[in-house]
């Protein structure tokens, strides 16, 4: 699947890049992406994500071919 | 004559055109007009701030400021709702978000734009990094309300206080 981030997630993360690991849900998804980058656990816990432009939570099924974006919290205005 | 809902875009990648926004917000059965401007000042936190860049994840920050501009208008019977946030980079005394309400009454303005103003700052996929005068830079003043609320769904609104 393909991850998109941004803003301060940048920091910790290519702006893109896939992962080829099976990832079913956003939990498992945050667990892969410590294993990438360990500090960035904090802001991870404080992230939404999103597929096909709407928020999904860790109930939604992650499809191997989507494209995933992770959210920090907002900082508009 | 039909309310007023000729929206301009919610994210604007150049400087925001203030006074043709506003010349669009008039209404015949609206009393009052309220005009919010979130500009760029020098200062952060005791850091001089050379200017800040905006960075937004497109398509869910334009239908979410729609879908705030609605439920406002609905809320207020607003004759007028506009917003729009800048991306890229800002200057200092430049204007980063505008948002404009037009009702009957004075209050029912005020009291949408301050609802408009909060929701956008806190919910929708927009963030600022700062670059101060020293040529530091960080991605900054994130909202923190999911450290209260245990949810990060869940914000504290100043409109409710």
């Amino acid at each position: 699947m393909k991850i998109h981030v941004y803003a301060a997630l940048k920091d910790y993360f290519q702006p893109e890049f896939e992962v080829d690991e099976l990832v079913r849900n956003t939990d498992e998804l945050k667990a892969h992406l410590l294993t990438i980058n360990d500090k960035a656990g904090d802001i991870l816990s404080s992230c939404r994500f999103a597929v096909e432009e709407g928020f999904i939570d860790n109930a939604f099924n992650l499809n191997q071919h989507a494209t995933i974006v992770i959210i920090p919290p907002s900082s508009g205005g | 004559m039909e309310d007023n809902f000729a929206r301009p875009t919610a994210l604007s990648g150049e400087p925001i055109d203030m006074p043709g926004l506003l010349s669009g917000a008039h209404h015949p059965g609206a009393g009052a007009v309220v005009l919010f401007s979130g500009e760029v000042r020098d200062n952060n936190l005791g850091r001089e701030v050379a200017y800040l860049e905006y960075e937004a994840y497109e398509p869910l920050a334009v239908s979410l400021i729609a879908e705030i501009l609605a439920t406002a208008k609905q809320r207020w019977s607003l004759h007028t709702a506009i917003a729009q946030h800048r991306t890229g980079r800002v200057d200092i005394g430049d204007t980063a978000v505008v948002v404009i309400t037009a009702s009957a009454h004075r209050g029912e303005a005020y009291a949408a734009n301050k609802y408009i103003v909060d929701r956008i700052k806190h919910e929708a996929p927009i963030w600022k990094c700062e670059h101060y005068a020293d040529g530091a830079h960080q991605w900054g003043n994130n909202c923190n309300c999911h450290a209260v609320t245990g949810d990060i769904s869940k914000h504290i609104y100043e409109h409710n206080q």
